[in-house]
């Protein structure tokens, strides 16, 4: 409970600090929303009016305290350029983003898991060898590149999937996995190469250790040994990359889904930054450091799952 | 494993020195002005006279790749520069001193670490403006947080130790304790940070010319080319490969160096 | 047993995995309402209230859902739309419209001359400072004269005010305007998803010719590298504006229709700041400027050369002569600013939005060009929303290449701007003698008379180097084979009502 308690300061203190400074940087862009807003029609007492209407003329701290005074209340504010509200904008948009993150984060898994116990089992054989190897190589694809690539040869001479043709959850979740699916592997590719190598690695360290000799000692064969002993320590190491992948991604995905004309928090945020439209972008910014939070959090009791030799203190 | 490690270090060492060169000699020579157009070889195919084709201008595009993995490798060192140089002053004084401004910055440290370092880098552009140089500083700001963190942690395991103890009994002023003794100390640790952040930040670079608010036409840059070449992915395949590969290279030597120096 | 637990988790995984993505290439949709999806380059983020729209991106789209009294056909010309007859008083002054009976709102009221009075009112209200639509602030008053027949009133004779009567009608009854668009045009709004799509449906109650296609969906494409991919793909049926070099690598699917963009693209230049408050430097980039070989690189040499602001589209206002004003000259060029005090030539930056491939290009070859003399532009790319308020609004920016358009088929529209007062004038353009024509053009009541002061500013943009002028764009549309009947017309707008389904 002391542990709960302490994980929400934590949690509630980044994201006061991650709010403010977002404030802070938008005090000083150069720019200028009302202007924005008005674009050609605007005209200096125009403009003043309207910055008085937006509450943009009071001080710094007086215009943060009112926004976190709104935020509680669940109100994120009107978008200046679309004349939504934040909420309804960002609710939209939340789903996209989490399952582009979602379906990597599975792919990793269900790939790199199996992958990396292949390779440390078979360990210097032809198969180990060419994974190791694509597996350098990979790593050292940018996740755009990837997506490039897998635009042109599944999009475009395979013709498994429509490039840019996006469908909403909405319309069809199944056709919107499907899509998603793409993106989802671009960013996912150089995190598979890493994840199974430090499973590899790992699990390989395990094998040497003392208690791997007494199971052998006692008539387990190989398999048994690697999976009902072996693994659950040789992934400690992996749950903790995969929790730090998972904050990547969320970046990461900022530019496949301009690869892939995926409208997720990301393509919102890249131009609502450029109008000047703060409430869109504090409010996407505090929901993508929330998720980030959320997911560490996740991955520690994770690891409570994985090793019961750790305590949440 | 021995054997491997010295591979991995060979392979590694092997290739960063290949595109190193690559690098110098686009920055004195390149087979073409990679910025002039020509109409008769808007894109060229692979040929003796373009070995990597040319694009929708008629500009070369192996020179435009020399050019523009030359600038990649700038900002990329210039990135990490400015993040190691701020980040090891910072994590020294914070790792060292402890206190209040510790855990004040640490909050805001740890804030921004939650941060991806190419939406830190987004929000410094949009207050900076683009551009080559406005890029490295936006970058090289965004480092920063990774590397002070390594570091703080560094100083804070060093500074207990008993050599430490012993410069501070004969004398030794902080400063001098900071940088003169636990300093290099912790050069391994920094150097293998170094390396990661230079392949970051050559993905970083590149991600954001590929978004359109890094380095600004009509200069080279691997992400911007790889951004224009994508409208003829299907009729000039080599426009978005040729570039992808050596960007590929580029992270995949130090990627493999870094592995070797580690072990 | 874990072992095997675990193992049977992982294969079902990949299972589900391989499952869902295989399932979802093989959905195809089965609807017997006829549909068509068009990329469109940038978000319509404006407001969708018609009076307030400001990008021309987004007025091409309201062209659809909005309408005024009048309203331009494909040749350019007004017809009634609204009104079912207007007349002009002999000294151009008053304007009488009698309304056309039965219209619909898309919300199933009908059009009132209140609604008409309201529409026109709000337009020329004052209350903000300077009324919404700049060119209202002529009207003296708009008057109901019975339900069908409202007049209006200039402050001024003005013969060719009826070009600004294009201005949407709206009900009076709507709350949200910006948000919740009500018009009478043939499509009516159905939901936008913001950097998404924006989704149009028939208006069974239109009281012209219906569209021919149920159901629209613009879809946003912000990054221009995308739009060939998706429409080879398959993704969007139609884009209205592909560059030459896009159009090369279309698919047989696609018909590629070429028109003009009716636009005037050029290098627009600050002419307050320095160097380019000094004509000669201006001059000297309109010698080193070549638009012949801009044309050649970016289109294959398709495009028409400018030589002020003004395109073929208009007609007797085009004077082709001033193209050849500066025949390209770079000793000629180089002497000019050696005079202006820049013998080394100077750097300078060059704001182009990053949304509008074909201004990216122009701008490369211009940068490519102006080495010739020394000068050396620096491009840099913003988003379409910051290049409205900072260099449009703002004129805060040294040159930029865009292309302008002209809302309406008369010569103010497009030279209205560069008045010296002008509230449009972001160039900061300023010329006594320009100002003067400009005055005498508009207060001249023959026709022949007006052409000709038109001409002179024209002339006077041409030769005070106002802007590097460079081109009307080709406009290539995109079409998949399976539509036809898109109609080019000389303003900036898209008419998607015309487009009907090629039967199989």
């Amino acid at each position: 409970m002391k542990y709960f308690a302490k994980k929400l300061a934590g949690l509630i203190a980044t994201l006061l600090v991650v709010s403010f400074l977002v404030f802070l940087a938008f005090a000083v862009i150069p720019g200028d929303p009302a202007t924005a807003m008005l674009g050609t029609e605007a005209t200096p007492a125009r403009v003043e009016a309207l910055r008085e209407e937006l509450g943009l003329n009071a001080p710094l701290i007086e215009r943060y305290a009112k926004w976190i005074a709104d935020f509680v209340r669940g109100d994120m504010g009107t978008s200046y350029s679309y004349h939504m509200a934040v909420t309804e904008m960002i609710a939209d948009k939340i789903p996209v983003t989490l399952a582009l993150t979602a379906i990597s984060f599975f792919l990793i898994v269900v790939i790199s898991i199996p992958l990396g116990i292949t390779c440390a089992r078979y360990m210097d054989g032809a198969l180990d060898h060419i994974i190791v190897v694509a597996n350098q190589v990979i790593m050292a694809v940018p996740p755009f590149f990837s997506g490039i690539l897998i635009t042109l040869v599944f999009g475009l001479v395979l013709h498994l999937f429509t490039p840019g043709g996006y469908v909403s959850y909405r319309t069809d979740w199944a056709r919107f996995l499907g899509y998603m699916f793409f993106p989802a592997l671009a960013i996912a590719l150089p995190k598979i190469a890493m994840s199974t190598k430090l499973l590899r690695t790992s699990v390989l360290s395990e094998m040497k250790a003392d208690y791997v000799r007494t199971a052998y000692s006692r008539g387990n064969g190989t398999r048994a040994v690697l999976y009902r002993h072996v693994l659950k320590n040789a992934l400690i190491p992996v749950v903790t990359f995969l929790g730090m992948a998972l904050s990547d991604m969320v970046a990461g995905s900022i530019i496949v889904e301009q690869v892939f004309n995926v409208p997720g928090l990301g393509r919102i945020l890249l131009t609502s930054i450029s109008n000047r439209d703060y409430p869109v972008v504090q409010a996407i910014i505090v929901c993508i450091a929330f998720l980030v939070i959320l997911i560490n959090f996740l991955v520690d009791l994770l690891y409570k799952l994985v090793d019961p030799r750790i305590t949440m203190e | 494993m021995k054997k491997k490690r010295s591979k991995n270090f060979t392979a590694g060492a092997i290739l960063t020195g290949v595109m190193l060169l690559f690098v110098l000699v686009g920055f004195f020579w390149t087979p073409y002005d990679p910025e002039t157009m020509d109409k008769s070889v808007k894109l060229a195919g692979v040929s003796f006279a373009h070995p990597m084709g040319c694009d929708n201008f008629g500009r070369d595009i192996l020179s435009r790749v020399l050019k523009g993995s030359g600038t990649t490798f700038l900002v990329a060192v210039g990135t990490v520069a400015i993040g190691t140089l701020c980040g090891t002053v910072l994590g020294a004084f914070t790792g060292y001193f402890g206190g209040i401004v510790d855990e004040v910055f640490m909050r805001i440290n740890d804030a921004l670490f939650a941060f991806p370092s190419i939406l830190l880098g987004l929000v410094f552009i949009s207050l900076l403006g683009s551009g080559k140089y406005n890029v490295i500083v936006a970058l090289g700001i965004a480092f920063v947080p990774s590397f002070a963190r390594i570091v703080r942690g560094e100083f804070i395991r060093c500074k207990n130790l008993d050599y430490v103890r012993s410069a501070k009994l004969a004398g030794a002023g902080d400063l001098r304790i900071m940088f003169v003794h636990i300093l290099p100390n912790i050069l391994t640790v920094l150097s293998s940070s170094v390396m990661i952040g230079f392949n970051n930040a050559v993905l970083a670079e590149a991600g954001m010319s590929y978004l359109g608010i890094g380095v600004q036409p009509p200069d080279a840059s691997l992400g911007r080319m790889l951004s224009e070449a994508q409208t003829y992915l299907f009729s000039a395949p080599g426009y978005a490969l040729f570039p992808g590969i050596v960007l590929i290279l580029m992270v995949l030597g130090f990627s493999l160096l870094s592995e070797g120096l580690k072990e | 047993m874990r072992a095997k637990a675990l193992k049977k988790i992982l294969l079902a995984s990949v299972c589900t995995a391989l499952t869902i993505a295989l399932g979802a290439c093989a959905g195809d949709k089965a609807s017997d309402t006829s549909q068509i999806t068009i990329g469109i380059p940038q978000d319509i983020e404006d407001s969708l209230d018609p009076h307030k729209a400001v990008a021309a991106g987004t007025e091409e789209i309201l062209f659809n859902m909005f309408e005024g009294l009048v309203k331009p056909d494909s040749d350019g010309n007004l017809v009634d739309a609204l009104a079912e007859s207007h007349t002009m008083s002999e000294d151009g002054k008053v304007y009488t419209f009698s309304l056309r009976s039965g219209v619909k709102f898309h919300d199933g009221s009908l059009v009132t001359a209140e609604d008409v009075k309201y529409s026109l009112d709000r337009c020329a209200d004052t209350s903000n400072g300077d009324p919404l639509v700049p060119a209202f602030s002529a009207v003296e008053s708009v008057e109901i004269l019975d339900e069908n027949t409202v007049q209006l009133t200039l402050k001024e004779p003005d013969k060719e005010f009826l070009a600004y009567m294009d201005v949407a009608i709206i009900p009076a009854s709507n709350k949200k305007p910006e948000t919740n668009p009500i018009g009478t045009g043939p499509y009516k709004f159905v939901s936008r998803s913001p950097q998404e799509n924006f989704i149009m449906e028939r208006f069974e109650d239109y009281w012209g010719a219906p569209a021919h296609i149920d159901r629209v969906e613009l879809k946003i494409i912000a990054n221009a590298d995308a739009i060939v991919t998706s429409l080879n793909g398959g993704s969007i049926d139609m884009f209205a504006r592909v560059s030459q070099s896009m159009t090369q690598q279309l698919s047989g699917d696609f018909e590629v229709l070429e028109g003009t963009m009716n636009l005037v693209q050029a290098m627009y230049l600050n002419n307050l700041v320095p160097p380019f408050n000094d004509v000669r430097v201006r001059q000297a980039l309109c010698y080193a400027v070549d638009p012949q070989e801009i044309m050649d690189i970016i289109s294959d040499g398709k495009g028409t050369q400018l030589g002020s602001s003004m395109f073929p589209a208009f007609g007797k206002y085009y004077m082709e002569e001033l193209n050849d004003l500066y025949e390209t000259d770079l000793d000629k060029a180089k002497e000019l600013l050696a005079q202006a005090g820049y013998p080394n030539g100077f750097s300078f930056t060059l704001t182009v939005p990053s949304n509008y491939q074909q201004h990216i290009d122009t701008a490369q070859v211009v940068a490519e060009q102006l080495k010739r003399i020394n000068v050396e532009a620096k491009i840099n790319l913003i988003e379409w929303e910051s290049w409205v308020s900072d260099v449009y609004a703002g004129r805060n920016f040294e040159a930029t290449v865009v292309g302008l358009d002209a809302s309406s088929l008369t010569a103010p529209a497009l030279l209205d701007r560069f008045n010296s007062m002008a509230g449009k004038n972001f160039i900061n353009f300023s010329s006594d003698a320009y100002d003067e024509a400009y005055a005498k053009a508009q207060a001249a009541t023959d026709d022949a008379e007006k052409t000709q002061y038109y001409k002179e500013c024209e002339r006077i943009l041409a030769e005070e180097a106002a802007n590097v002028y460079i081109q009307d764009l080709p406009c290539f549309v995109a079409l998949n084979k399976k539509y036809a009947g898109y109609e080019f017309y000389p303003l900036y707008v898209q008419d998607f009502s015309k487009l009907y389904l090629v039967e199989e």
